[in-house]
């Protein structure tokens, strides 16, 4: 079991936050979410981010994905400083350079597999780049249902849609918040394999919160969070490690 | 359960504020109209009651029985001497009444309409002033060459103490000085007309003899009674030549009279009002329908906890009780707004109605409440009963479903037999030659029919029509896509918010389109069937123009030829018609004049020509004799037809020659127009000087160009196109809450989904136009609907036109059609921008996390 030393590495990176703090309300019911984190992201690496509930991890990834405005500190995307953008700047890093995962799936129930996978494309007014799409879908083993509506698929399915979605723009980054979270195991391994592939085969960078060890094992590196703060760190990670140090962090956890 | 009806209300009165305002707007119409049917009646009879406060008894002359003609009035001195003798007179005040048109400082006629210009005399009473005119400046009249008018008419006309007026009671101009300015409360005078005051001898010398008057009132001594008065009265007039009338009779015919008058305008906001409660009636339903879907796990939830379903749909029934009861006391206090701001809109072009203070009737009340709460439970009950239908078991689900599809087959087969009803009944007017009230009847059934069709069948219909719309909506790439699918996610609701704006579409495009025809039919009628350049008439029935003024408008320079016509009565075969006497050397000119048959060449005494339908009525054609009268001639004469023309407004039913017509004339000798070709058809301003100067500036001659005579001619309906503008905007505004609500209401439900198309970067630019787009499209459905509707409907009704006006066509109003559908599509657009704006502030983070 190594446990290495908490990351706070300097090394370039994909994406990485420096001294991010979040602070939730003001006064009495002031709530530190996150307390002066920093963590780069490796390009072409699959990090996940774990730790107990209320620990902060969704907002680490929402604050790093520019869904949400820190309170101080930085936030990375390539050389681009999320600080100083705007909401139409932002909007358009999220379209571009970020590929998102919800737990909820998030398909617009109104359009076919095919134009949800296409969506973030659409809305940049792009064309598809057909050769990777192909090997996406393929990927993903959508071939036979791009006509279908999200109600016609099962969650797996859908959620399949929205691997490929978060791939469609070759984004350099994809958060997964809890992508697994309203699947069955079988459903959920699948997904996660797909993350694990995006990675390996396509070269992508990912980074997914999640709460389950399990999921965690796919990853190339985990990374813990306890109450805002950066705990520890774990590469190669299998589930039973993971658990275990999940055990000494949270002891209810257990 | 009336604890979470109301807990439900207060805790989401946002989401009621359409539903308060649709039935507001219902409500504020039809209080208004009656408030203000009430206070305009009140006003009227308190002008007319004010008008004989203090007249106890008139009399007036009587027609005696027989021959009345040469004999003189016994309304004289002698008479007004004998009548101050009666026991319990106080005072006796004679007047002459007439009427006079005067010119203003231009020259043109000032406010000259028929009954809205009285002239009466100045007679002053024992303090040298007359009561019913206060002097506002100058002095009375005095003699033959002055007269004074009341201070609105003066301004309008520019008129000033010491100016020449040029005048005309009913023959010759006058010209008198301006010496005095007076006030009056006479209602025809205030609502649009003119007063001229004469002195005695020269009003009698006018309206009555020389020493005789038109009428006396009498004032009564404290305690005298109007009735026994009146009897007493009675007893000193000579019998059958006078007679006496109390001043509360008089009151009361004149508020008869006034109240039949006003009718008209207390029905046309009633007609709004019924509009609008019928239009606003689906916004509530809409509301209500989406307030229970919802609230459908709350309902769900209370169903599982042990709610009947009775308790769950009482509980919306009383929502909407409250929030009806709510909207009407507001739309009551909005219509009182509106009964006091009428009277100020419906006053255009210098008349306006009598003032007073709003009345308040019971009915009114009564109305509103039943009207606004009636509505909105009504509208309310089909939603109540669809939450009552609530499975228990939603209340564990947590997807929401997607709406229930409803039964489309039956909706189809309900709508396709409206449709084929109402089709069919329009269809069958095709036999039908007239606007009879059995076919108007019919063609109204119809009407109704359709819309009824159409609104069925709109959920039906939005899927197809609304991919086809997508074509264009899709040039806006995946906005316009994803605008398209929202609008389609619920056909029902889409069509029930494109439906208000579908009713107006058809009721404004249906009225513009009949009435475009009309006003084409008409034009082209007066144009093709007139070959003058002005028209010169004669504004009363008693006197026409005479030939010193035909000879002078002849003679005017520019004047190239003219036609003085004669109109008389032709009596043929038992039957009325007008016939028009024309000079026969110049009315192919004046008149373009299709002949069916023999030449006009051929007119002259004893020989006439036919309009097609006159002769085809009578069985006569070119060459036939007939014997006939014409006008005052004792005994039937024969008649040849050298002539069958084609039916022609201007030329009557008949033509004749125009020196026998006017002989036979029950005013002999007068001519009612003179038609006046110019030289190459000269119109200017500087020739209409010219010939107003022949006529003497006469303001009871109307002198009119071409242009203007075929406006006057086709300006009947300029009233129609009000009610169309004003259904326009009563339909916009309503369909625009409707537009509001449904948007509003589908955002709420989209948070998740706009957040997921924020979160993956749609821009906030992007997010609104999708919006807009969505409303756009459902403004266009309903539009498209609306206008295939109102077309339809136009053409099968200008179908009974057909009969009714020679050469009726259907033609289209193209430019007020594309403004119609412009002004729709900008209301979508327009509308949306609150939810839009909702829509692009959604944070994607909370949208995501949302749960």
């Amino acid at each position: 079991m190594t446990v290495a030393p908490v990351a706070s590495s300097t090394a370039p990176g994909i994406a990485a936050t420096t001294d991010l703090t979040k602070v939730h309300g003001s006064g009495d019911t002031e709530v530190v979410a996150l307390d002066r984190v920093s963590i780069t992201f490796r390009e072409g690496e699959f990090t996940a981010i774990m730790g107990p509930s209320g620990c902060g991890k969704s907002t680490l990834m929402h604050c790093a994905a520019g869904l949400d405005a820190p309170t101080s500190g930085s936030v990375r995307i390539g050389t681009t400083e999320l600080s100083t953008l705007g909401d139409r700047s932002l909007t358009q890093l999220r379209r571009d350079r970020i590929g998102f995962i919800f737990q909820a799936f998030n398909l617009l129930p109104t359009l076919t597999a095919l134009e949800n996978i296409t969506l973030p494309l659409s809305i940049a007014g792009r064309r598809p780049d057909q050769e990777w799409l192909d090997r996406v879908v393929a990927m993903v083993g959508l071939t036979g249902r791009l006509g279908h509506r999200p109600a016609q698929l099962s969650g797996g399915q859908q959620q399949r849609v929205a691997v490929a979605r978060a791939l469609a723009s070759q984004p350099e980054i994809i958060f997964g918040d809890e992508p697994t979270g309203n699947l069955d195991s079988r459903a959920g391994a699948e997904v996660l394999g797909f993350l694990r592939d995006s990675v390996r085969e396509l070269g992508r960078t990912v980074v997914m919160v999640t709460h389950d060890p399990v999921a965690a094992g796919y990853a190339d590196r985990v990374v813990f969070l306890a109450d805002g703060r950066l705990v520890d760190e774990m590469t190669r990670p299998t589930p039973d490690r993971v658990l275990d140090l999940m055990k000494t962090l949270d002891p209810r956890a257990a | 359960m009336l604890r979470t009806a109301l807990r439900n209300l207060l805790a989401h009165p946002a989401r009621q504020l359409m539903t308060v305002l649709a039935v507001c707007l219902g409500v504020a119409f039809v209080s208004g109209a009656l408030v203000f049917a009430d206070s305009t009646a009140a006003a009227h009879r308190a002008a007319a009651t004010k008008s004989y406060a203090d007249i106890a008894v008139t009399v007036t002359a009587k027609q005696p029985p027989g021959r009345p003609a040469d004999r003189r009035s016994v309304l004289d001195d002698a008479l007004v001497r004998k009548l101050a003798a009666v026991p319990g007179v106080a005072s006796v005040r004679p007047s002459v009444d007439g009427s006079a048109a005067l010119n203003a400082a231009d020259g043109t006629p000032l406010r000259v309409k028929p009954g809205a210009n009285p002239a009466t005399a100045y007679i002053p009473g024992k303090d040298g002033k007359d009561a019913r005119y206060p002097l506002a400046e100058g002095r009375a009249p005095a003699d033959a060459g002055e007269l004074a008018l009341d201070t609105g008419t003066a301004a309008v006309g520019h008129l000033h103490l010491g100016d020449p007026i040029t005048l005309a009671t009913d023959g010759p101009v006058l010209t008198k000085r301006l010496v005095g300015l007076v006030t009056t409360d006479d209602t025809r005078v205030t609502t649009g007309g003119t007063l001229t005051l004469f002195d005695r001898a020269t009003a009698q010398k006018l309206f009555a003899e020389p020493g005789t008057y038109t009428g006396i009132d009498l004032t009564a001594t404290p305690g005298t009674d109007e009735t026994t008065l009146a009897d007493r009265v009675t007893q000193v007039l000579p019998a059958d030549r006078a007679e006496a009338t109390t001043g509360t009779a008089q009151a009361e015919q004149q508020a008869v009279l006034v109240s039949t008058l006003t009718r008209g305008y207390a029905k046309l906001p009633l007609v709004f009002a019924g509009v609008s409660l019928f239009i606003g009636s689906f916004l509530i339903v809409n509301t209500f329908t989406m307030l229970v879907a919802r609230r459908g796990r709350e309902s769900a939830l209370l169903r599982a906890i042990g709610a009947t379903r009775r308790q769950v749909s009482r509980s919306i029934l009383l929502e909407a009780l409250a929030v009806g009861l709510v909207a009407s006391a507001a739309g009551f206090l909005l219509g009182l707004g509106l009964a006091a701001a009428l009277p100020t809109l419906l006053t255009t072009g210098g008349s306006s109605l009598p003032a007073g203070p709003l009345v308040i009737g019971a009915r009114s009340v009564l109305a509103a409440l039943a009207v606004g709460v009636g509505v909105t439970v009504l509208a309310a009950w089909l939603p109540a009963r669809r939450a009552a239908k609530v499975a228990p078991v939603e209340a564990m689900r947590t997807a929401a479903r997607p709406p229930a599809t409803g039964r489309p087959r039956l909706r189809a087969l309900t709508g396709t037999v409206l449709l084929a009803a109402g089709v069919g009944l329009l269809l069958s007017l095709a036999g039908a030659e007239d606007a009879s009230e059995e076919n108007l009847r019919t063609a109204m059934a119809g009407c109704a029919l359709l819309v009824a069709a159409l609104i069925v069948l709109a959920p039906l219909l939005a899927v197809p029509v609304l991919r086809l719309t997508g074509r264009l909506t899709g040039r806006f790439g995946i906005t316009g896509r994803l605008a398209q699918e929202n609008a389609l996610r619920d056909p029902r609701r889409t069509a029930a918010t494109a439906a208000t704006l579908m009713i107006s579409t058809a009721l404004v495009a249906g009225l513009a389109v009949i009435g475009h025809s009309t006003t084409e039919t008409l034009d082209r009628q007066a144009a093709s069937g007139l070959g003058a350049d002005y028209v010169i008439g004669s504004r009363t029935f008693s006197h026409g123009l005479d030939d010193a003024t035909v000879e002078r408008v002849t003679a005017t320079p520019g004047v190239d030829h003219t036609t003085a016509v004669s109109d008389t009565t032709f009596f043929l075969d038992g039957g009325v018609r007008t016939i028009a006497g024309v000079d026969p050397g110049t009315v192919d000119r004046t008149l373009k004049l299709g002949l069916v048959s023999g030449s006009l060449e051929h007119l002259g005494p004893g020989r006439i020509a036919l309009s097609r339908s006159t002769a085809h009525e009578n069985g006569l054609t070119t060459g036939d004799r007939v014997r006939a009268r014409i006008g005052r001639q004792q005994d039937p004469a024969p008649y040849t037809v050298v002539a069958v023309f084609e039916d022609n407004p201007l030329a009557q039913d008949v033509l004749g020659a125009r020196g026998e017509v006017a002989q036979h004339s029950f005013l002999p000798g007068s001519v009612q127009r003179i038609l006046v070709g110019t030289d190459g058809h000269t119109v200017s301003r500087a020739t209409e000087d010219r010939l107003r100067i022949a006529v003497g500036h006469s303001p009871l001659v109307t002198v009119q160009d071409r242009e203007a005579f075929i406006e006057e001619a086709a300006g009947v309906l300029a009233d129609l196109l009000k009610v169309v503008y004003g259904m326009l905007a009563l339909g916009t505004v309503i369909g625009a809450l409707g537009i509001i609500n449904t948007l509003a209401m589908s955002v709420a439900e989209r948070t998740r989904e706009i957040g997921a198309l924020r979160a993956i970067g749609m821009d906030r630019t992007a997010v609104r136009r999708m919006i807009r787009l969505e409303a756009v499209t459902v403004a266009g459905f309903g539009t498209l609907l609306g206008l295939a509707g109102g077309l339809f409907g136009a053409w099968r009704i200008g179908a009974l036109a057909n009969g009714a006006m020679d050469r009726y066509t259907f033609s289209l109003p193209w430019g007020t059609l594309l403004l119609l559908s412009l002004l729709s599509l900008t209301t979508g657009a327009l509308a949306a921008t609150l939810p839009a704006r909702r829509a692009a502030s959604l944070n994607p983070l909370e949208a995501v996390t949302e749960n």
